[in-house]
């Protein structure tokens, strides 16, 4: 079988046996989640030619083709359903297609139902109606290998008769048994066959009592297990399997728990440091880039334009692949092994306490070192209400570029006391306090949100626990890049254009003598200010080295940049924004840094730097903090000596920064993953008002206690 | 008696499954039909969810849903 990714047809699809001239045949693949479906599309088709959601939901939608025997044929990947009645979008999606109903998707030709060897039992629930669907079908046994190491045996051919279709057995990773399937799908095709009939004698035993959907299921699996008796043959394994042996561990109340907070700890712990070096790898390179852009272009608007928005917008965006790449590899082992489904077997009850579920345990953990990665991984959440809850609280988390503003604020204004014993300091409570705000806010508003708009008929948790086996690492690899295409793909362009808008309303108006005027009345504000001063004021230094500091170069250059950006059209939405960030203890210059890092938070202290007159810094190192920490303690309000940066004002920011969406990928990407710009706006809106209140409250409160 | 009232370790047998909402659909279509026999593999921790084992697979469901599992005496 040659996979024809380019998704050519072979040149002799008109001498196929199933005398299609040209036209591709239509292949459906069916079956329950957790099946090894993934691993026989790859041994199929290879790499999928398209990989999108279908049109209107936000299920996804897997297309490949091959050619066997000369035939072109088209696989469409169905999602994991447990039934043809459908309970969820992905189940909807899955009917709809079969039926022909999905716009866009053409009406399959043949089946292909997926059946796990381990657990045929349940597996033919599925299979059965798909064969009354009356298309050619054919079921593939997978993880016959498995089945066979369990020592559990199938006579494939007499299931074929009494199913009356081809049963084909497959070991998908070895690709054997895949040749068959090709011809057993062939030759369905060529020879339709009758759907067997005998559920309606079952029907006619069950109670009549029942509904029509709940007697229709009791009398399939009495059918079921006719069909399977001397089919299928267990032979007692000599000693308990070693998987019902790690799952007594892994799922006991309190082994189990162990277990899990141990890897928890270990995969957050690697997605937070491991991916460090690989994203100042990343970061160094992108200022190696800007450095020889800088060099190559002549001074002026295009060479900003380039580094300090195009640049600046892709280096934001690339910074993020490592930290994806590494939750994805997690995930995809985990469910691989089938660890994911155990995972939320055993957080679900803490979730279910504030209206999530055990699944959005994972996606909200990883948020904690960023959201990006944590949405997406809500994909595993199949319950689209839990989904869509867990999204929209995920940023609410504390994530790794938010501690930057934590460790700085926190350094410079919390006075570093001990609280109760020497060993604990405020600022390192007023840090975990920080995160303590995100995770309690986050739990309230899941907790309000499905109380109210998001309220329904409970969901039901009826999940599988699938058997132990080795994660395939064909599928593991796919499924990281395909996480981290999609990212650079639909979020990348989208966050560089804001990037270059945030560029553009920092950059212009530019007027060469309003700056010049600003930089003197500058000067003299400082003159007067140092005259006035006493000699022993703490501030009197820091006045006179930043007059000092216009005298140089460098200096000048950045007290011009400073200016510049205060006359830019971002001084002028500062201003206008003034009255709203006041009661918050800001000053427009706040406000200024608030709007400028829209595209991502952690451009807040570079911009207040630039703001104050230091130019391009980096407050991330301990020079550039330190710098920025004397600035903004000297820092006062517009003609007064008011301080601008107090403990309340400290604190102000913080809360605020924990609690906004102040990240434009992070939004990019709830709007790809909804399918939708109304849930990105949502999310912007309720955390923007929170961040507001938050930061109100802390201000104001802070500002009655100390005063 | 339900399945949430059956011990650790123990095997039952299904009587009947009540409700007529999807929750209890899905409850017959994984396999929880009159008749069958469901060990209870274990709980998880504060009054999570039950691990069950049913026609040679686990499967785990929460408390509530199996308190709509009827067990034959």
């Amino acid at each position: 079988m040659t996979p024809t990714p380019d998704g050519t047809a072979s040149p002799d699809g008109s001498s196929s046996p199933a005398g299609r001239a040209g036209r591709p045949i239509v292949v459906a693949l069916l079956g329950n989640p957790n099946t090894g479906k993934s691993t026989l599309f790859s041994a199929l088709a290879g790499i999928p030619t398209r990989i999108g959601n279908y049109p209107g939901v936000t299920v996804e939608e897997k297309l490949g083709r091959f050619s066997h025997r000369g035939q072109s044929i088209e696989l469409i990947d169905l999602p994991g359903t447990y039934s043809l009645v459908p309970k969820s979008p992905d189940e909807q999606v899955a009917v709809d297609v079969l039926h022909g109903r999905l716009a866009g998707v053409p009406m399959p030709d043949c089946v292909v139902v997926v059946a796990d060897a381990t657990n045929l039992e349940r597996n033919l629930y599925l299979a059965t109606q798909a064969l009354s669907l009356g298309l050619p079908t054919v079921v593939a046994l997978t993880l016959s290998d498995v089945a066979d190491d369990k020592g559990i045996t199938i006579d494939s051919a007499e299931l074929g008769r009494r199913l009356a279709c081809p049963v084909v057995r497959v070991v998908a990773p070895t690709r054997a048994g895949i040749d068959a399937l090709g011809d057993a799908v062939l030759s369905v095709m060529q020879s339709p066959r009758q759907p067997p009939q005998g559920l309606d004698a079952h029907l006619s035993a069950v109670d009549p009592r029942h509904e029509p959907a709940a007697r229709e299921a009791i009398a399939r699996y009495a059918w079921i297990e006719q069909l399977l008796s001397g089919v299928v043959h267990r032979q007692p394994p000599a000693s308990r399997p070693l998987g019902e042996r790690i799952d007594d561990v892994l799922t006991h109340r309190l082994w189990g728990t162990l277990v899990f907070a141990a890897t928890m700890l270990a995969m957050f712990s690697s997605i937070f440091w491991l991916a460090t070096p690989l994203m100042d790898g990343i970061s160094s390179g992108m200022d190696w880039v800007s450095g020889l852009a800088e060099s190559l272009l002549p001074e002026g608007a295009i060479r900003s334009l380039v580094v300090n928005g195009v640049l600046a917008g892709v280096g934001g965006v690339v910074v993020f692949v490592p930290q994806i790449a590494m939750l994805f590899l997690f995930v995809a082992i985990l469910e691989g092994c089938g660890y994911l489904s155990r995972a939320a077997f055993l957080m679900d009850r803490l979730l279910c306490s504030v209206g999530l579920g055990g699944k959005s345990f994972i996606p909200l953990l990883s948020s904690f070192a960023c959201a990006i990665p944590g949405i997406m991984a809500a994909r595993t959440i199949e319950n689209p209400r839990d989904r869509l809850l867990t999204i929209l609280v995920a940023p609410l988390m504390s994530c790794s570029a938010r501690l930057p503003v934590y460790l700085l604020l926190c350094g410079a204004f919390v006075p570093n006391v001990a609280v109760g014993v020497s060993w604990l300091r405020l600022p390192a409570l007023v840090l975990a306090g920080m995160y303590a705000v995100g995770v309690a806010t986050a739990a309230l508003v899941a907790l309000l949100l499905s109380r109210t708009i998001f309220r329904g008929p409970p969901q039901p948790f009826v999940m599988e626990l699938p058997g132990w086996r080795w994660p395939r690492w064909e599928v593991v690899l796919e499924r990281v890049r395909e996480a981290v295409w999609s990212f650079l793909q639909n979020a990348g362009t989208l966050i560089v254009a804001v990037s270059i808008v945030v560029w553009a309303l920092s950059s212009y108006p530019h007027n060469d003598a309003v700056i010049d005027a600003d930089v003197a009345a500058h000067r003299e504000l400082l003159t007067a200010r140092l005259a006035g001063l006493k000699a022993d004021d703490p501030d009197q230094t820091d006045v006179a080295e930043e007059l000092a500091a216009l005298d140089t170069d460098d200096g000048l250059a950045a007290a011009r940049r400073g200016a510049a950006q205060r006359h830019s059209a971002l001084g002028w939405m500062g201003r206008l924004v003034e009255p709203l960030v006041k009661p918050l203890g800001w000053d427009w210059r706040l406000g200024c840094a608030a709007i400028a890092s829209f595209p991502a938070r952690e451009v807040v202290l570079g911009t207040l730097a630039v703001i104050y007159n230091l130019g391009d810094i980096d407050p991330g190192e301990e020079e550039g903090g330190t710098a920025l920490v004397r600035r903004l303690r000297a820092a006062t309000w517009d003609g007064t000596n008011r301080k601008v940066f107090t403990l309340p004002v400290a604190l102000s920011i913080m809360v605020f920064f924990a609690l906004c969406a102040q990240c434009a990928s992070t939004l990019v990407v709830i709007g790809r993953e909804t399918s939708s710009w109304l849930w990105p706006l949502v999310t912007f809106t309720y955390m923007t008002v929170l961040a507001w209140l938050g930061a109100f409250a802390t201000y104001q409160i802070g500002t009655w206690l100390g005063g | 008696m339900s399945l949430e009232q059956v011990a650790i370790g123990s095997t039952a047998r299904v009587a009947d499954v009540s409700g007529s909402d999807s929750t209890s659909l899905r409850l017959l279509e994984m396999g929880l039909t009159p008749g069958v026999n469901v060990r209870v593999v274990g709980t998880a921790p504060l009054g999570g969810p039950m691990e069950l084992e049913l026609r040679g697979y686990r499967l785990s469901i929460r408390r509530h849903e199996a308190a709509r599992v009827a067990i034959a005496k």
